[in-house]
C-alpha cells in the first residue's frame, strides 16, 4: 500500500510558500494530481470561493475547494477509483460574479455539441488505440444522401459509411445511429469503424448516420420518427445498396435519448430490426406517480418506458447496452437488464467508470459492435 | 508417393524453402495464395522464399473475374451467402446452447470429484450416467446436422448454376489444371479461409496425388477433411471452435489448429478437454510457430506431432498415428 503523503499535504506543510514555489509545484505535478486513487484538483487564482462541477453521480456537485492559506492556490481532493474518466469545470465566485469555465491548469479537454469540459483521468484508464486514424487501415466512404420524408414532412439528410471494398458482390448489415452527425464529429466513429473492420474485430457493415432535427421531440416514443427509420429509411436503403435482407442484419443504435428513439422504432416495428445498441439510453420510468426528477422533456420518455415495463416484448433478438457508473441513468439502466432479459431478448450490458459523454460512448463501440456484428477474425490464419 | 508437409506460420519463423529444398522437386511451384483475398498478387516474399520458379494460379483473382462476367452465377453464389449465413447464424444458435450444456455437466461432474475425493462415489455415480458423453454427443449431433444442411445448400447451389454450364468458369479450369499439370510441387499459405475454400471449389480443384504439397495456416486446413473455426482470444474473448465447410480432404483424420498457441486457451483443459472428445475421430493437430510435419497419406501423424488429448493437455505423439 502506498502511505506517501499526498502532495498536496506535503506542499501546505512547507507554507508560507511564494509565487515562485507554486510554480515549481504546479509545473512539476501538473493538474489534476493523480496519486493512487485519489485525484486532487487545482485553481489558481483570486476568487473568493471555486467549485470543481462536475456530474458523478456520488460526489458532493458543486465540489468545494480550499485556498492554501497565504497562496492564491485552491484545491480539493477526492476519490478516483482505477479506470474512472471525469469530465468537469471549474466555477468561480468573486463577488456576486460567477464563471464556469475548463480548467487551465489541465489540457486535456473533451468536446460536445454543447461545448467543452476539462477531462480528469485516473491511473488505469487508456484511451483506446482504434479511436485514432490508422494510416494501415483501409478507409471507407461518407456518402451524403438525404431522402423526403413523408412521415417527418421533410427532406431529411443521411450521411451513409460505405466499407472499404464494398461490392454488391456481397450484403452487408445495416446500422441506423441515431444522433449520426454526432457520433462522427465526438465518437470518431468514421475512423472507428475503419480501424475496427481493418483489424477483423467488426464484420464490414453499412450505418446511416441521421441527425434529428428536434431531438427532444423525435426521440422520445415519436411516431412519426419511427415510421421514417422502419417504413422510409430502411426501404430506400435496401433499395439502393446491397444489405441484408433479414432482421438480424438490421441493427439500431443511439445513445440517452438517441438509445430510447431506437427502443421505441423497434417496439413500434417488431421483427423490423434483429438487434439494438443502446448507450446511456434515458430509460427513466416510474414505479409509481410520476415524479420521476427528469423535467418535461421526459414526460413522454417516462411515459413510454412505464408502459413498455408494465407489459415488456422482445422486438429484437439482442441488445448491447453500456452506461456510465457515474451518470445518474445507471439505475434506470441497471434496472432494465432482467426486464430485457425476461422477455427472452439476449442482453449484453457492459459499465464503465466514466459519465453521460461522448468519449465514453466511443470507448464502448468496439465492445458493442464486435458483439452486435462479429468480425471475421475466426476465418483469417495467416 | 504421396508427399504433404504441413507447417507452422511463416511470419515470424519462415520454413517454407527449407522444406520445399527439402522435397528435393525440381521444376516450377505452384502456390494457392487466395486466401490473402485482394493482396493475392503480393508476392515477391513468397517467390524470394520459394526460389522464384514459380507459377501463381491467382483463384482469388479468377473468382472476381467469374463474378463479374457470369450474371447468373453471380447472383446463385449470392442466394446461396445468404442462405449459407442463415444457417451458420442457426447453427451457432444451437451450438451455443449444446457447449453450454456441455460445459455445465462437465462443471457438475468435476465438482462432485473434488468433494468426494478418494472414494470417487459421486464422481462415479455421476459418470456412470454418461452425462458428459451423452452432453457432447449433442454437440457432435448439431455439428453433423449443420453439415448435412451444408451439403444441400451445395447441391441447390450445383442445381441453380452448374458449374459445367459456365463457359468462364470452364475457361479458367482449363489454364489452372494446365498449370498444375506443369508443377512440381504446389503451396498453399494461409490468409482468410473460408476465401481460399470457396475458390477451391468453384474451381473444383483437385490435387494429384503425387504432387508435393506444402501448406501453412489456412492452407493447411483447407488440406483436411473437415475445416474447424476457432479464435478464443477475439474481442468477444473465447469464441466456440465451429465446423465451417469440407475441406479437399488430402489430410483425412486432422482438425488443423494454426496459430493454437496464440488462438486458442490451451490452459484451460476442460474446455480443451471437450474439443477433443468433440472431434475425437480426428486427430487435433497444433501448427505452431517452427512446425513442419510430413502426413502420411492415410494422414497418419509421425512421432513428436502435438496434438490435443481428451484429457485437455498437449501430447506429443510417441509413435506414428494414423
Amino acid at each position: 500500500m502506498n502511505t506517501r503523503r499526498l502532495a498536496i499535504n506535503r506542499l501546505r506543510e512547507r507554507l508560507p510558500a511564494d509565487g515562485a514555489v507554486i510554480d515549481r509545484f504546479i509545473a512539476r505535478h501538473g493538474a489534476p494530481i493523480i496519486e493512487g486513487e485519489r485525484a486532487t484538483f487545482l485553481f489558481r487564482g483570486a476568487a473568493d470561493e471555486v467549485w470543481v462541477r462536475h456530474r458523478v453521480v456520488g460526489l458532493p456537485d458543486p465540489l468545494a475547494m480550499r485556498r492554501l492559506p497565504g497562496t492564491e492556490l485552491w484545491a480539493v481532493t477526492t476519490d478516483l477509483p482505477s479506470g474512472s474518466r471525469v469530465e468537469y469545470q471549474l466555477e468561480t465566485r468573486r463577488g456576486e460574479h460567477y464563471e464556469r469555465f475548463n480548467d487551465p491548469l489541465n489540457p486535456i479537454v473533451a468536446h460536445s455539441p454543447v461545448g467543452s469540459s476539462s477531462v480528469c483521468v485516473a491511473t488505469g484508464y487508456e484511451e483506446p488505440s482504434w479511436v485514432h486514424e490508422d494510416p494501415e487501415a483501409r478507409k471507407g466512404e461518407i456518402v451524403e444522401d438525404s431522402l423526403q420524408s413523408k412521415a417527418l414532412r421533410r427532406e431529411q439528410p443521411v450521411k451513409l459509411y460505405l466499407p472499404a471494398r464494398y461490392t454488391r458482390a456481397q450484403r452487408y448489415p445495416l446500422l441506423v445511429v441515431h444522433d449520426g452527425q454526432d457520433y462522427l464529429d465526438y465518437a470518431a466513429m468514421k475512423t472507428v469503424l475503419d480501424n475496427l473492420i481493418h483489424r477483423l474485430d467488426v464484420a464490414p457493415l453499412v450505418a446511416a448516420f441521421i441527425p434529428p432535427r428536434d431531438r427532444l421531440v423525435e426521440y422520445p416514443n415519436h411516431a412519426p420518427h419511427a415510421r421514417f427509420v422502419a417504413r422510409e429509411l430502411v426501404p430506400m436503403l435496401e433499395g439502393r445498396l446491397s444489405l441484408l435482407d433479414e432482421p438480424t442484419g438490421r441493427c439500431l443504435m443511439g445513445s440517452s435519448f438517441g438509445g430510447i428513439a431506437s427502443l421505441s422504432t423497434a417496439v413500434r416495428y417488431p421483427g423490423d430490426f434483429g438487434s439494438l445498441f443502446l448507450q446511456s439510453a434515458s430509460m427513466v420510468f416510474t414505479d409509481i406517480g410520476t415524479d420521476h426528477g427528469g423535467g418535461p422533456a421526459f414526460d413522454p420518455v417516462v411515459k413510454f418506458m412505464n408502459r413498455y415495463r408494465a407489459k415488456p416484448t422482445a422486438p429484437v433478438e439482442r441488445i448491447f447496452m453500456s452506461c456510465g457508473t457515474y451518470e445518474p441513468l445507471i439505475t434506470p439502466n441497471r434496472s432494465m437488464v432482467p426486464v430485457f432479459r425476461g422477455t427472452g431478448m439476449t442482453v449484453k450490458y457492459v459499465e464503465a467508470r466514466d459519465g453521460h459523454n461522448w468519449a465514453d460512448w466511443r470507448d464502448r463501440l468496439r465492445d458493442g459492435l464486435s458483439w452486435l456484428f462479429p468480425g471475421p477474425q475466426k476465418f483469417v490464419y495467416e | 508417393m504421396m508427399r504433404t508437409v504441413l507447417l507452422g506460420p511463416q511470419r515470424f519463423m519462415t520454413t517454407a524453402g527449407t522444406a520445399l529444398r527439402s522435397l528435393g522437386v525440381d521444376g516450377p511451384v505452384a502456390t494457392i495464395n487466395a486466401g490473402w483475398e485482394e493482396r493475392e498478387d503480393d508476392v515477391a516474399e513468397l517467390d524470394q522464399v520459394l526460389g522464384g520458379n514459380t507459377s501463381h494460379l491467382r483463384l482469388h483473382h479468377r473468382l472476381l473475374d467469374v463474378l463479374a462476367k457470369d450474371a447468373a452465377f453471380a447472383a446463385a453464389a449470392l442466394t446461396f451467402r445468404d442462405r449459407h449465413d442463415a444457417l451458420l447464424a442457426l447453427y451457432r444458435l444451437r451450438l451455443g446452447f449444446a457447449l453450454d450444456a456441455a460445459y455445465a455437466v462437465q462443471r457438475r461432474v468435476r465438482d462432485a470429484a473434488r468433494r468426494a475425493p478418494g472414494d470417487g462415489s459421486a464422481d462415479g455415480e455421476l459418470a456412470a450416467y454418461g452425462a458428459l458423453d451423452d452432453a457432447v454427443a449433442e454437440v457432435r449431433h448439431v455439428d453433423a446436422w449443420y453439415a448435412a444442411q451444408l451439403k444441400e445448400l451445395y447441391r441447390e447451389l450445383d442445381e441453380r448454376a452448374p458449374l459445367v454450364a459456365s463457359g468462364v468458369i470452364g475457361w479458367h479450369r482449363g489454364e489452372i489444371g494446365a498449370l498444375l499439370d506443369g508443377a512440381a510441387a504446389l503451396v498453399m499459405p494461409g490468409g482468410n479461409v473460408g476465401t481460399l475454400l470457396r475458390v477451391l471449389r468453384l474451381f473444383a480443384i483437385r490435387i494429384p496425388d503425387e504432387l508435393p504439397v506444402i501448406a501453412w495456416s489456412a492452407g493447411a486446413m483447407a488440406l483436411t477433411d473437415r475445416v474447424v473455426l476457432f479464435h478464443d482470444y477475439g474481442p468477444e474473448g473465447a469464441q466456440e471452435a465451429e465446423v465451417f465447410d469440407r475441406g479437399l480432404g488430402r489430410v483425412p483424420g486432422v482438425v488443423a489448429l494454426p496459430h493454437a498457441r496464440r488462438r486458442l486457451r490451451l490452459d484451460d483443459h476442460p474446455r480443451m478437454a471437450v474439443m477433443a472428445r468433440r472431434f475425437t475421430d480426428e486427430h487435433c493437430l497444433l501448427l505452431d510457430d517452427g512446425t513442419a510435419i510430413e502426413v502420411g497419406a492415410d494422414g497418419a501423424l509421425p512421432v513428436g506431432a502435438r496434438i490435443l488429448g481428451t484429457d485437455g493437455a498437449v501430447h506429443d505423439t510417441q509413435r506414428a498415428l494414423s
